[in-house]
């Protein structure tokens, strides 16, 4: 019997729903110490002295660590991608958004843990923050680091952008332009299982690390660096997750835990609180997207120019990443022949945001979807027309220029209407994924036609491509 | 006071993997000498079902019954590199990893099949732990068997690995142009819904939703990112926000009693359909559902309300509040010759004129004309 399309019980079903499967706050050990964080309440604010000399001393309190226990405080999550490390573990010498870890307390308890917390003394000198990512360009705005507000992909160059084909000429020969603003809000990730550690020192020196990570190599690879050692120095402990969303690839609670395990020479587990993860991890970013669409009044369109304005929150992680995907993405399941897609990564005093279900693609399908509805309205055509006509089919290039081999927008609206009972004009259900030809080949579409190849990696007759290409 | 009724339709596609590749994914698969098969792999499951999925791959490209395989993902002194569960990429390129594993372990398989039964190994396939002459399917020995014979006969270990990587590219820094993914997967939806034109509440009715996965390697579970996606689709689109004033940071949400995520109450009528064209580059055709399952059903809903009620909520969450707003002042798009303007209220143009920026803004690309 094959496996494959088959509805085979789920590997891990029967330990779930029976409470057997152990995720990382299930496992405990002897002499295991709890971590509490103390966090910023202010959205900006130099921190002008941090006293933990009272905490050290309180009952059950083990470890204290600020910035300055952390051998690398300064790690990137995109540094792989040649983009600068920005974010601190611990707040050195300012804070920049509410929930930014200053210092963390392991204690024989977590009640300890959070008594000592509450005995630091920190003392902050309150900043303007900035929180309207559409006035990063205004004069006179408080500036969120050092180096403003506006990340720069390139040296002279702030956006990531996408240039294709005669956008001026697009938007000149249009008989309507269409423009609007659409703004996604930012939404939690909300795992049941909140993001959790646990950092055990080994005998023989290595630290055993159990991660909530949904990445355990990457995690591994961060903590390593905070740590300045090798990563084979590390174990990852993990695989069984309860939920991500994208939330638990930032990696906090491993480098930190595995830094108060090294100071106190004792286990250490964290397991943020509910608040913790709904007020102080990444969320899902706000976007604010601004779309001119050039269409004819038979309901073609020629060209696409857009705004984006990326909200990052205080620190970079993974925005930059997202904002190169979410701009290769805004011409949607269509054809478009002319773009100029420009989107900028803007730094605000709001809680970094990091990936999220979707990641940077979400945002870019709203837009362009609620923009195509308005296109259909402006133009009083169907927007299932609107849709079928320009959906990008063989032989048709994205705004990277990727030739689609197999694109499938056509076969899943037909399906829809199938499915939901709409009874569409027969031009329109007899049309295919199938090249481009006769009255589906406008032309403003001829030049844009590319000869789809043949991917190297294809799997043929069950056997994998040729050697060398894995 | 009355309910009307809209509906909306959206039309999506999504990438598998990450955006301009360079994330590998590696694993390795040994045999037991009784013919069962430990797969040792970095992928973390989320809940989503990637060890269901991961070893069915496998149970089929070695060829034996789905419960001979094991999945070891727990730890990284065992398991090798996998970049993560993310970007839609756990079916897609952890199982390009373990199926080219898997063939690997295969192919040994029949070759020792082939000294121990001496028939050609080209003659012999394996299916359900048995290894047999192809059209002689009487003349066969059990993988088992052969496992056995590999180990206290032969001294050999049957081990196989393989690692998957879409190569990373660099996008031209002018144009953006560059190949960023492996793979499309595409999706349809329709919403309908009823808009309470007292209240402003929208209540989601239906969801006809089509994907497109390439291949449903187990349908239950892809099933199951639809379902469940459908109810974070509908959370961003008319309930989710974590700045419940943004861009102001008062009244954050801290627990899910204010924080207000879909519930199984807010779950619609669903009509599902999955197709399977077939891509030629993933697991047994395999594409991605991970991600997208949850982009669809905003702009949807947001068209089904416009349908029902004649505005636009082009801010998420379409909250009741934003509805009846909209419903109340009935924003006209501003008409300036050809050009059909929407939001004028929302744009960069309005609330951040030339005039408030440096040099008049002219490094900073405004996206129509003047507004």
């Amino acid at each position: 019997m094959k496996a494959v399309g088959a509805n085979v019980l789920r590997y891990d079903g029967v330990d779930h729903v029976t409470g057997r499967s152990r995720f990382v706050d299930d496992f405990s050990l002897p002499g295991m110490l709890w971590a509490k964080a103390l966090r910023s309440p202010l959205a900006s604010a130099r921190v002008l002295r941090t006293d933990t000399s009272r905490a050290e001393v309180m009952p059950g309190v083990h470890a204290v660590i600020t910035h300055s226990d952390v051998p690398k405080n300064v790690v990137g999550h995109q540094e792989f991608w040649g983009i600068a490390a920005d974010e601190p573990l611990l707040a050195e010498h300012e804070v920049r958004f509410v929930g930014q870890l200053i210092a963390v307390v392991a204690a024989e308890t977590e009640a300890q843990a959070l008594a000592a917390v509450l005995a630091i003394e920190v003392e902050f000198e309150e900043r303007e923050p900035f929180f309207d990512v559409r006035k990063a360009w205004d004069s006179g705005q408080p500036q969120v680091t050092p180096d403003g507000n506006i990340y720069f992909y390139y040296p002279d160059q702030p956006q990531r952008q996408v240039r294709k084909g005669d956008v001026e000429a697009a938007f000149t020969a249009a008989d309507v332009v269409v423009e609007g603003v659409y703004r996604p809000a930012a939404v939690e990730q909300a795992p049941a299982e909140p993001a959790s550690a646990l950092s055990v020192l080994e005998p023989n020196g290595r630290l055993t690390v159990h991660s909530t990570s949904q990445a355990l190599y990457y995690s591994m690879e961060i903590t390593a660096r905070h740590l300045c050692v090798p990563v084979g120095q590390l174990k990852f402990v993990g695989g069984t997750v309860g939920g991500g969303f994208g939330g638990k690839i930032d990696t906090v609670t491993e480098p930190v835990t595995a830094v108060l395990a090294l100071k106190a020479r004792r286990p250490v587990k964290w397991r943020w609180t509910r608040e913790e993860e709904m007020l102080c991890s990444s969320t899902r970013a706000p976007w604010h997207i601004e779309i001119a669409d050039a269409v004819t009044k038979d309901g073609w369109i020629l060209g696409r120019k857009t705004l984006t304005l990326h909200d990052a929150g205080a620190y970079m992680r993974t925005s930059a990443y997202a904002c190169s995907k979410h701009t290769f993405h805004l011409a949607g399941a269509y054809s478009v022949p002319a773009c100029a897609f420009n989107t900028f990564v803007v730094m605000t005093n709001h809680v970094p945001t990091a990936a999220m279900r979707g990641f940077g693609v979400t945002s870019a399908s709203f837009a362009v979807e609620t923009h195509m509805n308005r296109v259909a309205e402006v133009l009083g055509m169907d927007p299932w027309e609107l849709r079928l006509k320009n959906a990008n089919r063989v032989g048709d290039t994205s705004p990277t220029r990727v030739v689609y081999a197999n694109p499938s927008t056509v076969t899943t609206l037909l399906a829809a209407a199938d499915a939901s009972g709409v009874d569409l004009p027969a031009d329109l259900r007899a049309m295919s994924n199938g090249k481009r030809e006769g009255a589906l080949l406008p032309a403003h579409l001829v030049e844009q036609q590319r000869e789809p190849k043949a991917h190297p990696l294809v799997w043929r007759d069950g056997r994998p491509a040729p050697e060398g290409s894995n | 006071m009355a309910v009307h009724r809209g509906r909306g339709l959206a039309t999506i596609e999504y990438p598998t993997g990450m955006n301009q590749g360079g994330d590998p994914s590696q694993a390795w698969i040994k045999v037991k000498p009784d013919g069962r098969v430990d797969v040792f792999s970095g992928t973390v499951d989320l809940g989503q079902g990637s060890k269901t999925v991961h070893t069915q791959i496998v149970a089929d490209m070695v060829g034996v019954p789905h419960e001979w395989v094991t999945m070891n993902n727990a730890d990284t002194d065992s398991s090798p590199v996998s970049f993560g569960t993310f970007a839609s990429r756990g079916t897609f390129i952890d199982g390009n990893a373990l199926a080219l594993a898997a063939y690997r372990v295969r192919q040994r398989l029949l070759e020792l099949a082939s000294r121990l039964m001496e028939v050609d190994p080209d003659d012999l396939e394996i299916a359900d732990g048995d290894v047999a002459v192809r059209g002689a399917p009487e003349r066969k020995v059990g993988v088992d068997e052969v496992a056995a014979t590999a180990s206290w006969t032969y001294g050999e270990m049957i081990v196989g690995s393989g690692a998957w990587m879409f190569p990373h590219v660099e996008p031209d820094k002018e144009t953006g142009e560059c190949e960023p993914h492996a793979a499309l997967s595409y999706a349809s939806c329709v919403a309908e819904v009823e808009v309470d034109d007292e209240t402003g509440e929208v209540a989601v009715t239906r969801l006809v939703q089509v994907y497109d996965v390439g291949r449903a390697i187990n349908p239950v579970l892809v099933e199951g990112q639809i379902q469940g996606g459908a109810l974070m689709g509908l959370g961003l689109a008319l309930l989710e926000e974590s700045y419940p004033y943004y861009p102001d940071i008062v009244h954050r949400g801290p627990e899910f009693g204010a924080y207000a995520v879909p519930g199984m109450a807010d779950l619609p009528e669903l009509r599902n359909v999955v197709l399977e064209d077939a891509d030629p580059v993933g697991p047994f055709g395999a594409k991605a559902i991970g991600e997208m399952a949850n982009n669809a059903q905003g702009p949807a809903i947001i068209a089904a309300i416009h349908d029902a009620v004649g505005v636009w909520v082009t801010e998420l969450p379409a909250k009741p509040e934003r509805v009846l707003r909209a419903m109340d002042e009935r924003r006209q798009p501003r008409r300036d010759g050809r050009r059909v303007i929407f939001d004028d209220h929302l744009s960069v143009a309005t609330v951040s004129p030339p005039e408030k920026r440096p040099e008049g803004g002219r490094s900073f690309p405004l996206v129509g004309a003047p507004r």
